[in-house]
């Protein structure tokens, strides 16, 4: 009932004028940078960092909210017109979207992904709503040692789950750590890896390597190897509508999708990857019309698109309730919070609860907005696409370096994001994931600072990291999930091999 | 041995790799702990992370060796890799320094516009005015906006006064 009562009054502060045009204008940024080509949610956030450096923390946490779902809704866009997700959670859209697009249903396909997105995001903002507060209040019982296991979990469902080698995802968990160590040591004064650089002592900030890894790398990634390969647009038929017929596909698998994409964002399961993947195995399991699958059919858009967005809203239980970031998008949100000095963990809703229930509200507000204003815009986002790719990847770039620059105005940040760059265009030319890397070097101090608190409260007894239950089931999950892979890799061959003896 | 095709790149690539956690571990092993009685020392981490970074770099550079190459983003398992083309590479970094160098002493327009225009010529733009045309208005709308509606400090440079 008081979670009711909060919630009401969040929606008090979100709907204020200003809010509201805040809100908006979030939307509308949200989309606009979303729709562009490999552009997902987590650059685009982090791209419009900027603009929320002097704007109060109330209007800042709404804008971002309504940018997260509006990027969103725009990447669904580029994936079902185009064929180019901007991030691994559209891959499954563009799959059987693009399909649609190309029979001649491209508003189908997008009716379908905006609606799926917005019931979705309802059901998710309002199990968030409901479900935080009492997360929050078991998350206070949990000590420094279970965070270090939860954070050393994380790290490994990111790394080992995302791309196909485990291998390059540890490495580029390890190089995040490295970025993580730059700077003056919290607890000793220590400067490490500073290599006498009086504006390295600060250490590394991490809205310029998200930026720029993402943005820069891109940049000299595509100059160096796709700069000449143009991209089709698939003309958009008619209005954005569903018939009956389409209505009835879709809203089951926009269900299932939601009840697949929120408990696996919950728990650190590597991002959007895994549940629209599953969302789609499962659609095409139960389908009336297998033979669509394939060759554009509406469940293959409608179940993927909302177990996105659920698993969206469903990364904000533990980001909330624990600070602990479970994809990359995630992570930005938790760098937006602490540009404002608000560090989210189990005392956030004690401490700034007007604040977190205002963002929830705005969650809603910006999912409402968004569906209203999209359908019907959506030829306009479409127009913007017809942008000429050297006009758009210098557009990206200026506003990436915007940013690095004006955090701080200082020019370390640029000589860094520029470095950070070059490593975006070399981990994409040899394969390495990039979202470990990212959560290395936002965690990676989080983690030394509990591994310390656990140790000190042990009085150096190394013992007291796994004395607890819930550390003791984390760390044997974490073992299942290195292992995992390999194990199953040896049965493969175990099986081949075998099955060569045989014939 | 014959390696595949693009394998020498990546092994200099993860020696470099192994090299950043030698450089970790040497940095880390050559600096003097302040006095100060601490239950974990500041080098327990580094030491820890360059161990598992070196680990993890020999490991793939073996795996390397034995055939098992990187895909790069964007190709199929198997897709021939084309040689990156350095030229362009080239130009888009050398825009990204010019914005380095120019932002503090010419201001942010002046120097977000050579980046654009850098930029523009790396994808292939041949119609350079038109670029410069286009890229002046999008940087003025950009300057014009963030210092003055979202009060976001942008330097003005050579065209304070103008602007």
């Amino acid at each position: 009932m008081s979670s009711f009562n909060s919630l009401l009054d969040g929606f008090a502060s979100a709907l204020s004028i200003s809010n509201l045009g805040f809100g908006l204008l979030g939307t509308f940024l949200g989309t606009l940078v979303g729709v562009l080509p490999g552009i997902g949610p987590a650059l685009a956030i982090a791209l419009l960092l900027p603009i929320t450096y002097t704007v109060s923390p109330a209007s800042a946490l709404i804008m971002f909210a309504a940018i997260y779902y509006g990027a969103m809704y725009g990447g669904s866009t580029t994936s079902i017109l185009l064929n180019t997700p901007g991030e691994s959670g559209s891959v499954m859209t563009a799959l059987e979207g693009n399909k649609m697009a190309r029979n001649g249903r491209a508003g189908a396909a997008l009716a379908t992904a905006a609606i799926g997105s917005f019931v979705a995001g309802t059901i998710a903002t309002a199990i968030l709503a409901f479900t935080a507060p009492s997360i929050a209040d078991l998350a206070i019982k949990v000590g420094a040692a279970d965070y270090v296991a939860l954070m050393l979990l994380a790290f490994t469902t990111v790394s080992s789950l995302l791309g196909s080698s485990q291998i390059r995802g540890f490495i580029s968990l390890a190089v995040g750590l490295v970025l993580g160590l730059v700077g003056a040591d919290l607890q000793s004064g220590l400067a490490r890896l500073t290599f006498g650089n009086q504006a390295a002592i600060e250490g590394i900030e991490t809205v310029p390597v998200i930026v720029a890894i993402f943005a820069l790398g891109e940049a000299l990634y595509i100059a160096s190897r796709f700069k000449e390969e143009g991209w089709r647009i698939l003309p958009m038929k008619g209005k954005a509508l569903m018939s009956r017929e389409d209505w009835k596909r879709s809203w089951m698998p926009w269900l299932r999708g939601t009840a697949i994409g929120f408990p696996l964002g919950v728990i650190p399961a590597g991002g959007s990857e895994v549940p629209t993947f599953l969302s789609y195995a499962v659609e095409k399991n139960l389908t009336k019309h297998p033979e669509e699958f394939g060759h554009g059919a509406i469940e293959g858009v409608a179940g993927p698109e909302a177990a996105n967005n659920a698993n969206a809203a469903g990364a904000l239980v533990p980001l909330l309730a624990l600070g602990l970031p479970t994809s990359a998008t995630a992570a930005v949100i938790l760098v937006a919070f602490q540009t404002y000095q608000i560090q989210p963990g189990p005392t956030l809703f004690l401490t700034n609860g007007a604040l977190i229930w205002t963002l929830i509200a705005s969650l809603f507000i910006g999912n409402t907005l968004l569906l209203v204003l999209n359908l019907p815009l959506v030829r306009l986002w479409v127009q913007l696409l017809k942008v000429p790719r050297p006009y758009l990847f210098a557009g990206i770039v200026i506003f990436a370096l915007l940013g690095s620059y004006a955090l701080n105005t200082s020019t370390f940040d640029v000589q860094v994001a520029i470095a950070i760059g070059v490593v975006g265009f070399l981990f994409r030319r040899y394969g390495m994931p990039i979202t470990p890397l990212i959560l290395g070097l936002i965690l990676g101090p989080n983690l030394e600072l509990q591994f310390r608190r656990a140790l000190q409260i042990s009085a150096g007894d190394y013992g007291t990291l796994y004395a607890t239950p819930l550390s003791k089931v984390l760390y044997i999950v974490l073992f299942v999930v290195i292992l995992g892979p390999t194990l199953w890799g040896l049965r493969k061959k175990i099986a081949n091999r075998k099955g060569h003896v045989t014939k | 041995m014959k390696l595949p095709q693009g394998a020498k790149s990546e092994l200099t690539f993860v020696g470099s790799l192994f090299a950043l956690g030698l450089l970790v571990f040497w940095d880390t092993a050559r600096s003097e702990i302040p006095a100060f009685n601490l239950t974990v020392s500041p080098k327990v981490f580094p030491f820890g992370i360059a161990l598992v970074l070196m680990t993890l770099c020999a490991i793939l550079f073996i795996r390397i060796l034995r055939g098992d190459i990187a895909t790069p983003e964007g190709l199929e398992p198997g897709d021939p890799i084309d040689k990156s083309d350095y030229k362009t590479f080239s130009i888009v970094l050398a825009s990204l320094f010019a914005y380095l160098l120019l932002i503090e002493r010419a201001g942010f327009v002046v120097a977000a516009l050579v980046t654009f225009f850098g930029i523009t010529v790396a994808f292939g733009n041949k119609r350079h005015g038109r670029s410069i045309f286009f890229g002046a208005i999008f940087i003025l709308l950009i300057y014009i906006s963030f210092t003055k509606f979202l009060h976001v400090s942008l330097p003005a440079g050579i065209l304070k006064g103008i602007l």
